[in-house]
Order: C-alpha cells, then structure tokens, then sequence
C-alpha cells in the first residue's frame, strides 16, 4: 500500500463497533431459533398449538436472522472497517453509515414481527413482503453507495482484494433482490410475484443461489482475504490467485441457480448448465481456499497459541468442503438421492456454520481487540471454549444430516420384487427422528458458544471502557 | 432465436472472453510483480491507525 499520509488517518469506526456488537447479539438469538425450531422437528409439541411459533414460520425467522441480521451485521461492520484501512481514508459519509446501521435493524425487527403473524411472500430466503423489500433495497444501496464512494476517495493506488469481493458482493445483491422481488402489491401485507410458474421457480433460484454465492460466499472471502492476513501476519500466499478467484467466482457463479431445480418443468438443459458451471467453480474454489491456507505457510505453530486464527482456518477448510459437496450435490445421479431431502440442510449448514460463521467469529474477534485498543479479550480461554463448541456443534450438526439425509433418499426409493414402495413417508419420517434429536444437540453446541462469545465480547468492551475511562485515553481502531 | 436468447448468446460470450482476458492479465508473467506487490496491503495499513471518533 502507498502511503500518502503525513498524518494520521481518523477513522469513522464507532459505527463499525456497533455492526460488531449487533452481529454478536444476532448470532445468539438466530441460532436460538434455528435450535428451537430443529427441536420442534424432533419433539412436535414444542409447537404449542400457536401459529405463531410453529416451524413454517419460525423456520424462515431463522433463517433471516441468520443471514441478513447475524451475517449482514458482520459483512457492514468487516465491510466499513476493511474500505478505511485498506484505503487509509474515513468513510466517505459517517451520517450515511448510520443510516445504513438503524434501517438495517428497523428490516431485522420488521422479519421479527411479520414472519411470525405469516406475513410471508414464500419465496425462500426473501419472505420478507413488499413494502420491507423496498426498505432493504433503500439501506442496502446506501450501504453500497458509501463503500463505493470511500474507494473511490481512497488515499492509495490500489484496490485490495477485499474490497472487490465487497464491491462484486454489493453490485450482484442489488440486482439479484431488486429482480426476485418484484411483485404486485394487493395489500400492505400480500403481494404476488410478477412471474409465474417454471420461470418464478428459475427467478427464485438464481436468487436463492447467488445469495449464497455473491453474499454468503464473496462477502466472507472479501473478510478471509483481509483478516487471515491480519492474524497471521503475513501477507496473501498469492496477490494473482486472489484476482483470478474473484473474478472467476464472479463469472461463474449467476449460472449456477439452475442446480436447484433438476429433475422439474425447467427445460433440462438448464439443470445440467448449472451441474457443470457447478463442478468447474471447485476449481476457483479451492484455489481461494489453498490460497488462504498457505497464507499460514511457516506460521502453522501459531495455531498451537492463537484461537482466533483457529477459527479462520477452520472456515477455511469448512469452505473447502462445502465448495466440493455443493457441485457434486448438484450432479444429477447424486441430486436425485439427495433433492428434497436433508442432505441439502447438512449442506447448507456446513457452510453456513463452519463457513460464514467461523470467519465472522474469527473477524470479529480481531477487530474488537483493534476497536477497544485491547492486547487481548476479557478471556482468551473463552474464545478457546467457544472455538470447540463451534466446531463441535457443527460437526455434530452436519453429520446428523449427512446420515439422515442419505437414509432419508434411499428409503423413498427403495421398492420390492414386485415394484411397491418398501417404506411409507410416515416410516422415514419416524426413521429421522434420532437424527432431529442429533441435530437439535448440534444446533445447542453451536448457540451455547454464541452466548460464551457474547459475554466475552460484552465484558471486554467493559473492561475496555472502564480503563479508558480511568485513565482518559482514547481507543485506538 | 428470439431477442432474449440472443441477449442470453451475447452475454455469455462476453463473460466468457472477459474471464479469458482476466486469465491473461493475471498469469502474464510481466504482471506477477505488480499483483504481487499488493499482497501485504492489508498489514501496511497498521501504520495509520489513528483513534476511533466518538460520534
């Protein structure tokens, strides 16, 4: 990086503290739900007979909680923190990150009372109804608005990697949210979407997909490429990998929607368009994945010592995984054991566990030490602690529906001498029940580890605080 | 070939040249210095830390 600077930057950073706070709170509460709701699958009477907690309508709180509040908080917080430094300016409007900040929680609280009441438009992973899909556009592009201009203000040639995945991340999730959501309004509270039939089907899944890729995917490489640096103190393994594996991803991966929909109306090409994009994105994938491993090279002994780097490299290897599974799910042979069934859910989580939430963690916990102006946290062994549970519940988590999900395939499929169904639907239903049960103890794991990591962060905050007010030095970001 | 699917042809011969010009730039040997160069970027901007400002 060229540095233009005579004097110190000031950064706008109190704004990025409280996206750092808000993820830490989202995490506990949308993984609360999730084991809530993997708990009602397994033990049906925890629905009460209440509509409003049943699993139809807890599961996609959960599921927004998950992503756009604990997932979002974390990408606008790593987002701001990584534009400034990389770019040794302030953002280009504090009053703007603002903004972005309270309308981002007003969309949170909005899911919280809607999807409960069923207010849902049913499209997976954008249930939100019109009027909160308008208001997550306004926030989203004002996000995106202020990363943009602060690169573009930025005192330094160059554009670090990270930033780009932001940018592409930006620029991809405007147009795919804007697209999938359009809709004919009837009421406040009900719309119908403005496609019909198979082509509503291949909208939702170029959505539903490029969420993933663009959001759940770019978005966390943009904080890998940044903080596994960071922790590890050493510069990216390779500068030119890094550059191929974005755009590579960025190309590859608005075909990929299609895999979602094998075997349905969709013209069948289009499945096996999307198989094959798939299978060539493990190739990028990997390279990123390497590329972020070998950044370690020489410093593996640190794993011995530095929790926070064990939760980057975890992620990474998680991320491995899970960029190898999705296309081979995606191939048709091995889609049609596994469409429909849990496997997707051992999948999704995978990723979205060991993955997206790991490296989350593991930014989180560096940038907290660097925004209170703290050596370390309240309690290392703490983070150590909640490595484990993480690592653990997801493993406990994902294997529970890797077994259950191939169980649950085989039997729908199986059929005598005669060509009868050997097991009813009831009988694989009763048959999944242990693996419910497994999966709920997974999902406890995990969240009892977002409660430890929110009373470490919370009382390091604290203590931060109370020495800064004890000694009126200002924190150092 | 209706317009969307001609639109669909132009679209994805221009991703998949602009991905072959990208292989291109990036593995051309004479670029390896200028996109190495960029890879400690993130652990120069330590030098510029500066207090966080209270809003």
């Amino acid at each position: 990086m060229e540095a233009t600077q005579a004097t110190p930057v000031k950064y706008d950073m109190e704004v990025v503290r409280w996206f750092t706070i808000a993820a830490a709170i989202y995490a506990v509460v949308g993984t609360l739900i999730g084991v809530y709701v993997a708990s009602e699958l397994a033990f049906p009477f925890l629905n009460m007979d209440l509509e409003y907690i049943t699993f139809g309508r807890l599961r996609p709180l959960h599921t927004n909680a998950v992503i756009f509040a604990f997932g979002g908080c974390a990408l606008m917080a790593t987002g701001f923190y990584m534009v400034q430094r990389t770019g040794s300016t302030k953002l280009w409007s504090n009053k703007l990150a603002w903004f972005t900040f309270w309308g981002w929680n007003l969309i949170i609280v909005s899911a919280v009372i809607t999807l409960p009441l069923g207010m849902t438009t049913g499209k997976e992973y954008a249930e939100l109804e019109w009027p909160i899909d308008i208001l997550i556009a306004v926030v989203w592009l004002s996000f995106g608005l202020n990363h943009i201009m602060t690169v573009a203000i930025r005192k330094t040639s160059h554009i670090y990697v990270s930033n780009w995945f932001t940018m592409g991340m930006i620029i991809m999730i405007t147009y795919l949210h804007v697209v999938n959501s359009m809709a004919i309004p009837v009421s406040l509270t009900n719309s119908f979407s403005i496609y019909t039939g198979v082509q509503d089907a291949m909208i939702q899944w170029w959505w539903g997909h490029n969420a993933v890729g663009f959001y759940l995917t770019g978005g966390f490489l943009g904080i890998m490429y940044y903080f596994v640096p960071k922790q590890v103190g050493k510069p990216v393994f390779s500068y030119r990998l890094s550059v191929l594996h974005f755009w590579a991803l960025t190309f590859g991966y608005v075909w990929l929607g299609a895999h979602h929909l094998q075997y349905t109306a969709l013209p069948d090409w289009t499945g096996s368009l999307g198989a094959a994009v798939s299978l060539a994105m493990i190739i990028p994938s990997w390279g990123g994945a390497m590329n972020g491993m070998m950044t370690l090279s020489g410093a593996w002994d640190r794993l011995r010592t530095d929790y926070i780097l064990r939760f980057l490299v975890v992620a990474l290897a998680f991320y491995a995984m899970s960029t190898f599974e999705g296309p081979v799910m995606s191939i048709k042979t091995v889609n049609a054991l596994s469409h429909y069934t849990d496997w997707t859910v051992g999948h999704v989580h995978s990723g979205a566990l060991g993955w997206m939430a790991m490296v989350a963690y593991g930014a989180m916990y560096h940038m907290i030490k660097k925004l209170w102006g703290v050596e370390k946290m309240y309690s290392e062994s703490l983070v150590n602690v909640h490595f484990w549970l993480a690592t653990i519940g997801t493993v406990v988590y994902v294997v529970a529906m890797w077994v259950s999900g191939i169980m649950q395939g085989l039997m729908w499929r199986d059929y005598d001498e005669y060509g009868t169904l050997t097991y009813t639907f009831v009988e694989s239903v009763s048959a999944m029940h242990p693996y419910y049960a497994m999966r709920a103890i997974g999902g406890a794991i995990f969240n009892l580890g977002a409660w430890i990591a929110l009373y470490n962060i919370v009382m390091t905050v604290r203590t931060a605080s109370a020495v800064r007010g004890a000694n009126a030095v200002p924190a150092n970001a | 070939m209706t317009t969307n699917d001609w639109l669909g042809v132009f679209f994805a011969l221009v991703s998949a040249i602009g991905m072959v010009a990208v292989y291109f730039m990036v593995f051309r040997p004479s670029n390896k210095d200028t996109f190495e160069a960029q890879a400690g970027m993130a652990l120069d901007d330590e030098d510029h830390i500066n207090v966080g400002e209270k809003r």
